[in-house]
């Protein structure tokens, strides 16, 4: 129970912290109203609208206003688009959860299955190129592969579409159709080589444990082995960094949902950022940084859970 | 090996499920179109003419007076009608006014309306739809409310008449309601409020709103009433957001997209290459320049001299700075009045690059050793300006100007600019709409009340106060010709170069004609 008041508590000051400073690193270059008038606009004009706005108060005085409303569920309107910031996130939303969700099953398949072809066959050409591959899905350039893609899978072979999310409905639920092969593949890259990297040593380390040279001495069915033995003992420190990955995947598409021209979060905060949107910058960074930081709790809760060596007294 | 063979099982497994997923996903987009409630406009239906374009930014709102950009000022033009209408050959024609008489003094527009018009949703227009969209424009929050204002009163005579009052003559009043009076239905304003009517927009014109799902695409199909005859030559019009310049131009090429604007220079051989693609250029109404501030930080600085000025301009090599950080594909410009605007003097010729008379001027002004200056520039906010600069202060080092260069965050930078706090010089561009130079000339040399302007100079400011006075535009375009010999001989700025537009379109698309500004219309754009 403490364990678990504690890493909440965490979890809530390191939100608070993430949110000030992207409060500060957004007012720390101006404000946005210079952007907003027209350049036939007096500097009286510019000056009015600013106090309108707020603008010219203290930096700590503007951060505790938006603190208070955002508890109430109030994070101010975009400027741009004249309507609340967190309506235009969460439309959003559903596109990024799908892309971060079949990234995520992509890099699971992708990445434990060599992970697991490497590791139970070490030092062998095999493992070379698990190996390999692991470590180029972690240094591949994402934007760099996500126009590589698309200039190998759209325009030489045509087999999909250069950009955007196409839809179907199924069961009256909207989902992408094959378009999301390519954005969700570039962005998974990444995830892959970590967990092929992580699943390789786990399962040489397990390997090389002494219940299971036992089993093997038993003349247990290699089979069996395999799966009773050691992958169910590798999956332990897996869960932990699919958790953590998940949470990257959710936030840190921006490159790939740009190239790809993805509708969601990432896309939207790159826009943001650059009109200088300061209020949409912030209901963006909170709903990211709650997912991620969210994320994080649940997954130490549910490390805690698995492996009974953790328990905080 | 046993173990090998296990994980051959989990390979055979996975390889099955990434097929499964193939096809479950590829399946389901064919299906989707026998779904009876199936929303998908992705596909298109059979025998139906559709026009893709490609958007480099979201719209904020797609209605003329909000829309912040010219890509939503694009859209909404699709939507919308003014009164008037500014056609491709640059003439004021009629459009929801079927005609128009100008009092003697100027004073008075009184506008004869069409009487056969309807709104999308079919409310009838009249001259109440007038008066409110040009009460609603007003509003402190519309983007554009300087163009609504610079009518005093407008005033309904009948149901099909309307008379705008103004209260000192302005040679653009009917360009303004071109640029931005987008008609709105009072009625359905009343209906839906202001939120509303921008999530739903109702207009009179070709094409009427559909859908717009964020960040994805706006669809918008051709209004069975419009009142035009034989417009528009589409039956639907589709408009994708995509950010990345690259993946614009694969869209392209991918027969995803059929109109693609914004490309790079870098694109423009890569279209040429591609088949069944065209490219599409021309020079874009805006001027980059290099300004002389002598309204703050540049008073009592050498710059105050025309020699020295005249001589800076000499400095420069304009067309190796354009071949090398532009291909070749950007224009020289004499002055803020360029080829396409009202009174652009060809005899007017762009300074050569002279870098001897540059240091005889500077001798005569009395620097033969040159000076130490500041020059501030926006980063990251236009195409290789950065570099451009840095070129520029090179240039000068040659001839002794010793250049502190200081590139700044734009917010930042516009922030001071408007404050009057920046360097003695500093870069900018800016862009016109109208077809003439005047907004550009009012914003930078339009005197006091003017927040981004850095140049006074009284001679120029009463010209530009002349150009706003005399509303025949012949008469015009003479006062815009001694304009810029005027700021030809006495430079406010360094005048660098216009930059050049790329767009391409798919062949099948017909009629697409960009203009100077950006500005597209889609209603008379056809698909074969």
């Amino acid at each position: 129970m403490r364990y678990l008041l504690s890493k909440l508590l965490y979890s809530i000051a390191l939100l608070l912290g993430v949110l000030f400073l992207v409060f500060l690193l957004l007012h720390i270059t101006g404000d946005p109203v210079s952007l907003m008038v027209s350049r036939h606009a007096t500097p009286a004009d510019i000056e009015a609208l600013r106090e309108e706005l707020g603008f010219n108060r203290p930096l700590l005085v503007q951060f505790g206003d938006f603190l208070t409303s955002a508890i109430q569920g109030d994070f101010g309107n975009s400027f741009r688009y004249r309507q609340p910031a967190m309506d235009l996130v969460i439309q959003r939303i559903p596109a990024t959860i799908e892309l971060a969700s079949v990234a995520l099953l992509m890099a699971i398949l992708m990445g434990v299955t060599i992970g697991i072809l490497g590791g139970s066959n070490p030092n062998t050409i095999l493992d070379s190129i698990a190996r390999g591959i692991g470590l180029l899905g972690q240094t591949i350039p994402t934007f760099w592969l996500g126009l590589i893609l698309i200039i190998i899978f759209s325009l030489n072979l045509g087999w999909f579409p250069s950009f955007g999310r196409e839809t179907f409905t199924f069961l009256g639920l909207t989902l992408p159709n094959k378009s999301i092969i390519l954005p969700a593949f570039a962005l998974s890259l990444f995830t892959t080589g970590q967990l092929a990297r992580f699943t390789r040593s786990a399962v040489m380390e397990v390997m090389n444990e002494d219940y299971v040279t036992t089993a093997r001495s038993k003349g247990l069915k290699k089979k069996r082995i395999y799966f009773n033995y050691i992958l169910k003992n590798s999956a332990i420190p897996l869960i932990s960094i699919i958790g953590v990955q998940f949470s990257y995947l959710l936030s840190g598409s921006i490159y790939i949902e740009t190239i790809f021209s993805w509708p969601g979060l990432g896309n939207l905060l790159a826009e943001a950022v650059s009109t200088r949107d300061f209020f949409l910058v912030q209901a963006t960074a909170f709903f990211t940084s709650l997912v991620v930081i969210g994320l994080q709790f649940f997954t130490d809760l549910i490390y805690a859970l698995v492996d009974p060596r953790i328990r905080y007294r | 090996m046993k173990n090998f063979k296990g994980s051959l099982f989990y390979l055979g497994l996975l390889v099955f499920l990434v097929f499964a997923m193939l096809a479950f996903t590829g399946c389901g987009g064919e299906d989707a179109v026998d779904e009876p409630d199936g929303v998908d406009t992705d596909d298109e239906v059979p025998g139906e003419s559709v026009l893709r374009v490609a958007l480099q930014t979201n719209p904020n709102t797609i209605e003329p007076a909000t829309g912040d950009t010219r890509t939503a000022s694009n859209v909404a033009w699709s939507i919308f009608n003014s009164l008037v209408w500014l056609n491709d050959e640059g003439v004021v024609v009629p459009s929801l006014a079927e005609s128009w008489e100008i009092s003697d003094d100027g004073l008075v527009y009184t506008f004869k309306l069409r009487e056969d018009v309807v709104f999308h949703n079919g409310y009838p227009f009249t001259a109440d739809d007038v008066v409110f969209t040009w009460e609603r424009g007003q509003g402190s929050d519309i983007t554009y409310r300087e163009d609504f204002l610079a009518i005093a009163e407008m005033v309904k005579t009948d149901d099909y008449t309307v008379e705008a009052r103004l209260d000192a003559p302005n040679a653009f009043i009917l360009l303004l309601m071109n640029e931005h009076w987008g008609i709105l239905s009072q009625q359905y304003h009343e209906e839906v409020g202001e939120e509303g009517y921008l999530q739903n927009p109702v207009g009179t014109g070709p094409f009427k709103f559909v859908e717009w799902r964020a960040g994805d695409r706006i669809v918008l199909e051709a209004f069975e009433d419009y009142w035009e005859e034989g417009y528009p030559k589409v039956d639907r019009v589709i408009y994708r957001p995509i950010p990345d310049t690259s993946t614009r131009f694969a869209a392209l090429v991918n027969d995803d997209i059929d109109i693609v604007s914004n490309l790079g220079p870098e694109q423009a051989d890569a279209v040429v290459a591609a088949d069944g693609v065209s490219l599409v250029t021309y020079g874009q109404d805006r001027v980059y320049y290099v300004t002389f501030n002598n309204m703050s930080t540049g008073i009592g600085t050498p710059i105050e001299d025309k020699l020295v000025r005249q001589a800076m301009s000499y400095a420069i090599d304009y067309d190796a700075i354009i071949d090398r950080l532009f291909d070749g594909y950007a224009e020289r410009v004499s002055g803020f009045i360029i080829p396409g605007n009202l009174g652009h003097d060809p005899s007017v010729t762009p300074y050569p690059y002279d870098p001897d008379k540059a240091r005889e001027l500077l001798a005569d002004a009395g620097y033969p050793d040159g000076f130490a200056i500041e020059m501030a520039g926006p980063s990251e906010t236009y195409t290789n300006f950065e570099q451009v600069l840095q070129a520029v202060a090179g240039y000068w080092a040659e001839i002794g100007i010793d250049v502190d260069l200081q590139f700044m965050e734009s917010g930042m930078f516009w922030d001071l600019q408007a404050n009057r706090e920046l360097t003695p010089l500093f870069g900018d561009s800016w862009s016109s709409s109208t077809g003439e130079a005047y907004p550009r000339l009012i914003g930078s040399v339009g005197g006091e009340d003017a927040s981004y302007a850095a140049w006074l100079d009284p001679v120029l400011v009463d010209m530009v106060k002349e150009v706003e006075m005399t509303a025949d535009s012949i008469e015009r375009a003479e006062v815009y010709t001694r304009i810029l010999k005027y700021m030809f001989e006495d430079p406010p700025f360094i005048y660098l170069y216009a930059p050049t537009a790329f767009e391409a379109i798919n062949d099948r698309v017909k009629n697409y004609n960009p203009r100077i500004s950006e500005q597209y219309y889609l209603k008379g754009v056809s698909v074969e």
